[in-house]
């Protein structure tokens, strides 16, 4: 198993290659590899659901600027499109696609609990870690209380998914109301069991983080001369 | 709507993680404060950043659309935690985002300036200019409201600086436009669910957003109202010039005789205005500039 650190670095870096590149093939070409991967860890439907967001946007861009910009037009009968814009949009395209399959199959492939460890690494401040430890357990348990309250609501007359625009506001509203209170109530007692188990504002945490073993250092610098190198071949292709 | 990995180019990718980085660190300060003084702080932070993150994930019903969307959230969470606060658990919160393929990992920065700094600030500005003259419900609204189309303005000017830096100001409009048909509807949906929220909350816990100042001094206050006075002035005022073809006629020569004589013809500044156009080149720089000047100048003072 790789450590998320270098995971983190190599996906971090191809991420920004991509974004450098001048060319749509190469992103494409990862773009493939990553649905490979995807199929082969059976992963290809999760990989497919969270690509849609990204697809949407990289859409939206490549309409953009294949309507209106260029000089060179491209005559389609009703509405004239532009070369050099239909060209730039696919390469935003291509480098949306490739970028989200990178980052989708890297956060398919290691926990939250493995990401916060190694903030700690990269030199993220404590306070930031405390507050992201607290937010990635309890954005789960108030996930879960929401839904419970949003099916109470339900069960109960006058709750209808039929009912008005500002009727269902006021439902959904109420239902935010109440966690927020909820988590100012548990945020008491969550600092009570902290205090029971010897916390104090000033704590001092080790700073050591255990180190990367050889064999992931290797691999790290491999990837890393891959994809630096893949960045040249794009810049050298004319 | 977040930006995704890909679509900014690397200059950009690592300007927008400097501005948001000065915010992050600014929160960050005040944040530690709050905990030092009030160790309760910790976990009353993150259990409400961690809420505010899930109901902002929830759909909401769209009018017009017939649709659903989720809310920025941003805005509701600056009136209960207070803006400064909401920079740093929306970084964190787009952190988490990123991994369920909403944004992305390089673009936390540009991300976090659209819609932690802009919609909070924003939407907490309005909030507060309303709260005295309105009922509390319609002051939050609007907060929402603001916030909301804040960010989407934010995300279509980032999309714009990046992708077409040759024609900003054409581009801004256009992606501005694009995001209406979507976004317009949300806004109002945003103003109904924060004044709903907010309504709520202060009928059963009223002490949550009555709590005053949230760290921030007087001074810090009244730096930052003044800075969106400025910064809102200047990008009225450049873009009135920009309809009506004035091109900025005269700023240029002004500027260099009054405020820069011995300016260098190829020094940051000039390649900055270059590369920004001069209306959006010189609303960053006063931006930068006076909250800087600004944050740091009554410390200064008191050491000298």
């Amino acid at each position: 198993m790789t450590d998320t650190r270098i995971k983190l670095m190599v996906s971090f870096l191809l991420i920004i290659a991509i974004t450098s590149m001048k060319h749509w093939y190469f992103p494409i070409a990862v773009s493939a590899f990553c649905i490979i991967f995807a199929h082969k860890f059976g992963i290809l439907g999760d990989y497919s659901k969270k690509l849609v967001f990204p697809f949407v946007l990289a859409l939206f861009i490549l309409t953009v600027q294949g309507f209106t910009y260029g000089t060179n037009i491209i005559n389609i009968g009703i509405i004239p499109v532009y070369e050099e814009g239909l060209e730039y949009g696919f390469l935003i395209f291509s480098r949306v696609f490739a970028s989200a399959s990178v980052l989708i199959l890297l956060m398919l492939t290691t926990s939250e609990n493995e990401l916060l460890d190694s903030m700690r690494y990269f030199g993220i401040p404590i306070t930031i870690i405390e507050i992201s430890s607290f937010m990635s357990r309890y954005i789960r348990t108030f996930w879960g209380e929401g839904k419970k309250l949003k099916l109470a609501q339900e069960s109960r007359c006058g709750f209808s998914r039929n009912a008005g625009f500002t009727k269902q506001m006021q439902n959904i509203a109420s239902i935010s109301g109440a966690l927020i209170t909820r988590a100012f109530a548990r945020s008491e007692e969550v600092y009570r069991a902290m205090l029971s188990r010897g916390w104090k504002p000033d704590l001092k945490y080790s700073i050591d983080c255990h180190p990367l073993n050889k064999r992931d250092v290797v691999l790290g610098i491999v990837l890393s001369s891959g994809i630096i190198a893949i960045l040249g071949f794009d810049r050298l292709v004319t | 709507m977040h930006i995704s990995d890909g679509i900014l180019e690397p200059k950009w990718i690592l300007f927008w993680f400097v501005i948001s980085a000065i915010f992050i660190a600014l929160g960050l300060r005040i944040i530690n404060k709050r905990i030092a003084a009030d160790p309760a702080y910790l976990p009353r932070i993150s259990l409400i950043g961690a809420v505010v993150f899930v109901i902002s994930v929830w759909h909401i019903p769209v009018p017009v659309t017939g649709s659903s969307s989720h809310p920025v959230g941003t805005p509701l969470a600056s009136i209960i935690i207070g803006p400064f606060a909401t920079v740093v658990i929306s970084a964190i919160s787009l952190f988490f985002q990123a991994f369920v393929a909403h944004g992305g990992l390089t673009t936390i920065g540009a991300n976090t300036f659209s819609m932690g700094i802009v919609g909070a600030f924003g939407g907490y500005l309005v909030y507060r200019m309303l709260k005295n003259i309105s009922p509390l419900w319609f002051s939050a609204g609007m907060a929402g409201f603001a916030g909301s189309i804040l960010t989407y303005l934010t995300t279509a000017l980032e999309l714009a600086l990046s992708l077409n830096p040759g024609n900003v100001m054409h581009y801004w409009k256009l992606y501005s436009l694009g995001f209406i048909p979507t976004q317009l509807p949300l806004a109002f949906a945003e103003f109904a669910f924060t004044g709903y929220v907010i309504k709520y909350i202060s009928e059963t816990k009223s002490e949550l957003i009555d709590a005053q100042g949230y760290g921030i001094s007087r001074f810090t206050k009244t730096a930052l109202a003044l800075m969106v006075l400025i910064a809102s002035v200047i990008f009225v005022g450049a873009y009135f010039g920009y309809i009506n073809g004035g091109g900025n006629a005269g700023v240029d020569g002004t500027v260099e005789t009054l405020a820069a004589p011995a300016a260098v013809s190829n020094g940051i500044g000039v390649k900055l205005m270059a590369r920004l156009g001069e209306p959006v080149g010189f609303a960053f720089v006063g931006i930068t500039g006076g909250l800087v000047t600004g944050y740091f100048w009554s410390g200064a003072r008191r050491k000298s």
